[in-house]
């Protein structure tokens, strides 16, 4: 058939759906409501899955290589003789100063990867005390040039900046939750102390703001050689984060340093899988609610075209003795299903547009803060929300329009004449 | 003699427990520039007949030579095809889409055939309401029009591909006396003057009067044909 005759098809599709206004305006809304919540929906879901994704990736380096090992290097006694006759037990351990032995190649290695970054530093507990109080904090000793390179604690900070640590003598940086624990601010000097060491005093040059996904409370940041001073640990390093330039590359990285190196290298992939998985569930979740709501805006559609359908028996007969083939009956019918979902869906983007915009300017007290909804706008979700909607529409009037194919003509004149 | 349809022990039966036969070896040609009508009580298979002339049924036996060329056992879409080029039907109810203008029925077999620009599918459409003596009424709907109106624009409409053969079922069987004339005397029109076969289902006998052969049908068979023209 050429294209006039395909449009001649479609006016006369046009014709019919104009015939029956309010079934048409019916199911043009079932497919608009449709479309429309699934893009304001899926926004949601998606804008605030990257935004936690991206907390997720940016709260701590993208790897992190700690001074554990996955399974323990063997005792000198079982290496001498693991292969003897009879098991040895019970002998004296060699105890091993913890730490990651080496760690200047490693952070050789890893800054020679392309994009990356490490920062080495050095974990520890100490409790800080002021009066009679007393609070478990875990440290981190790090060098601030380099690890506000590589993390966003600069973001995090309430006041006072990471590079502090650097110009104060026992500069410490802690979470604001802990300090009001504590009963500090900042300037104020509290007492650190290990189980090892005698107490020494610690300034407060800076407050981490609460209710951050990744950092615990009990957190807080000293320089590197503070943190191997304090923990009594000179020249030792337990862990070394890496920031990456494409943190999609972080489990790739970790793994190659881990093979290489011996030492636990922890994407932020494998640290977050529980996350991840989760993540998969909601978007599963969605994906079904919204494929419901098509499903019931198709149902909409195939009423529509159905009784169009039985409706016109009677003009299906004359255009077959005029000329017009089954397809061609099939077709007219099939266009309406498809107009009526073009109709709906244009409507639907309209809807989740100014959805979108309601969203957007809503804002909603989270952790005492308030923060606007993350929404992800791409068109990605638009070409979805049409695509499938198309689909649903053929397939919804296909079914009714087969069966107009199939009127015989004969039995329609027959009946009328 | 100049055929343009041949029907050869043509036959129609309904399948089932028990067959029902419609029509049964009918032997049957038509001319061009010439007004056939069939005749007989009512169901004696003249429709039936009709519409396996006009193929819109398939016959069960015998063949159908349309322009030479054996129809039975060609596809549906080439079958449609030929119908949209070849002929053109006329029913006793009308039959017009109830949505579309007078003028935008006569256009439908064109604009689905889409073998005219617009313009001269528009052109057309108001000529041949025109040869209808329907001018002014290009743009009501068929239930602004009245009934012999209607049957006029239903001629019109299958005249609109310059069909070789137009066929009728009681197009006149719906209208006043007036009404049934001016019908009658445009398909007279249409064979004489411009060479088309024309073949009628009709149970007015005035009408098979005036027609050039009558076919007589009883129990789905030929009984009589009959040439009314002068001299021959």
């Amino acid at each position: 058939m050429n294209l006039r005759g395909i449009s001649f098809l479609v006016s006369i599709a046009v014709r019919h759906l104009a015939r029956r206004k309010r079934q048409t305006a019916v199911a043009v809304s079932g497919v608009a409501v449709g479309v429309g919540f699934f893009l304001a929906v899926s926004a949601m879901m998606i804008g605030s899955q990257n935004d936690f994704v991206e907390q997720l990736i940016e709260a701590a380096p993208h790897v992190i290589i700690s001074d554990e090992l996955r399974s323990p290097s063997p005792q000198p006694g079982t290496r001498r003789f693991g292969e003897g006759a009879v098991d040895l037990r019970g002998y004296k351990v060699r105890t091993e100063v913890r730490g990651i032995k080496g760690w200047q190649g490693i952070v050789e290695a890893a800054n020679a990867v392309p994009g990356a970054l490490a920062s080495p530093s050095l974990t520890g507990g100490v409790t800080l005390r002021l009066g009679g109080h007393e609070e478990a904090l875990a440290i981190v000793g790090v060098d601030p040039e380099v690890e506000t390179k590589i993390s966003t604690i600069e973001d995090q900070l309430r006041v006072g900046r990471l590079r502090d640590l650097e110009t104060v003598q026992g500069g410490i940086i802690i979470g604001e939750e802990l300090a009001a624990r504590l009963g500090v601010k900042m300037g104020d000097i509290v007492a650190a102390s290990t189980s090892s060491s005698k107490a020494r005093s610690m300034r407060i040059v800076g407050l981490l703001k609460k209710g951050q996904a990744m950092i615990s409370s009990n957190s807080g940041y000293v320089l590197l050689r503070e943190a191997q001073s304090l923990l009594g640990r000179p020249f030792i390093i337990n862990r070394i984060g890496i920031h990456l330039d494409d943190p999609y590359a972080a489990q790739e990285v970790a793994a190659r340093l881990e093979q290489r190196f011996g030492y636990k290298a922890e994407s932020w992939q494998e640290r977050s899988s529980e996350f991840l998985s989760l993540l998969v569930t909601r978007n599963v979740i969605m994906y079904s609610v919204v494929s419901a709501i098509l499903l019931v805006a198709s149902f909409g559609i195939y009423t529509v075209v159905s009784t169009s359908v039985s409706d016109k028996r009677r003009d299906i007969a004359i255009l077959r003795s005029i000329g017009f083939s089954e397809r061609d009956l099939q077709l007219i019918f099939v266009l309406e299903g498809i107009m009526l979902a073009a109709i709906g869906v244009i409507f639907g983007w309209m809807l989740g547009y100014v959805l979108m915009e309601i969203l957007a300017s809503l804002s909603f007290p989270i952790a005492g803060e308030d923060q606007s909804v993350p929404l992800d706008r791409s068109t990605r979700q638009y070409v979805i929300a049409a695509a499938s909607s198309f689909i649903a529409g053929s397939v919804a009037a296909w079914l009714p329009a087969r069966k107009a194919a199939r009127v015989d003509p004969v039995d329609i004149l027959r009946g009328a004449a | 003699m100049n055929p343009i349809l041949e029907a050869h022990g043509l036959g129609r039966t309904l399948a089932g427990e028990r067959p029902v036969v419609l029509v049964h070896d009918v032997d049957l040609t038509i001319e061009r520039g010439c007004f056939t009508t069939i005749v007989g009580p009512s169901g004696c298979g003249k429709s039936s007949l009709l519409y396996l002339l006009g193929m819109l049924d398939r016959p069960t036996a015998g063949s159908l030579l349309f322009e030479g060329r054996d129809m039975s056992g060609l596809s549906g879409d080439v079958l449609a095809q030929t119908r949209l080029a070849r002929l053109g039907f006329v029913f006793q109810f009308h039959f017009l889409l109830p949505e579309f203008s007078a003028l935008e029925n006569v256009m439908i077999p064109m604009r689905r055939r889409g073998r005219l620009a617009p313009d001269e599918v528009r052109a057309r459409g108001f000529a041949l309401l025109a040869e209808m003596g329907l001018e002014g009424k290009e743009r009501k709907t068929p239930d602004k029009l009245s009934g012999g109106e209607r049957q006029r624009v239903a001629i019109a409409r299958a005249l609109a591909n310059d069909p070789a053969l137009v066929l009728g079922d009681e197009p006149t069987g719906n209208l006043d006396s007036v009404s049934s004339a001016r019908v009658v005397e445009a398909l007279r029109r249409l064979a004489h003057e411009e060479g088309r076969a024309v073949v009628c289902v009709t149970h007015d006998l005035d009408i098979a009067a005036l027609s050039d052969v009558r076919v007589e049908m009883l129990d789905g068979r030929v009984e009589k044909v009959t040439d009314q023209r002068a001299g021959r």
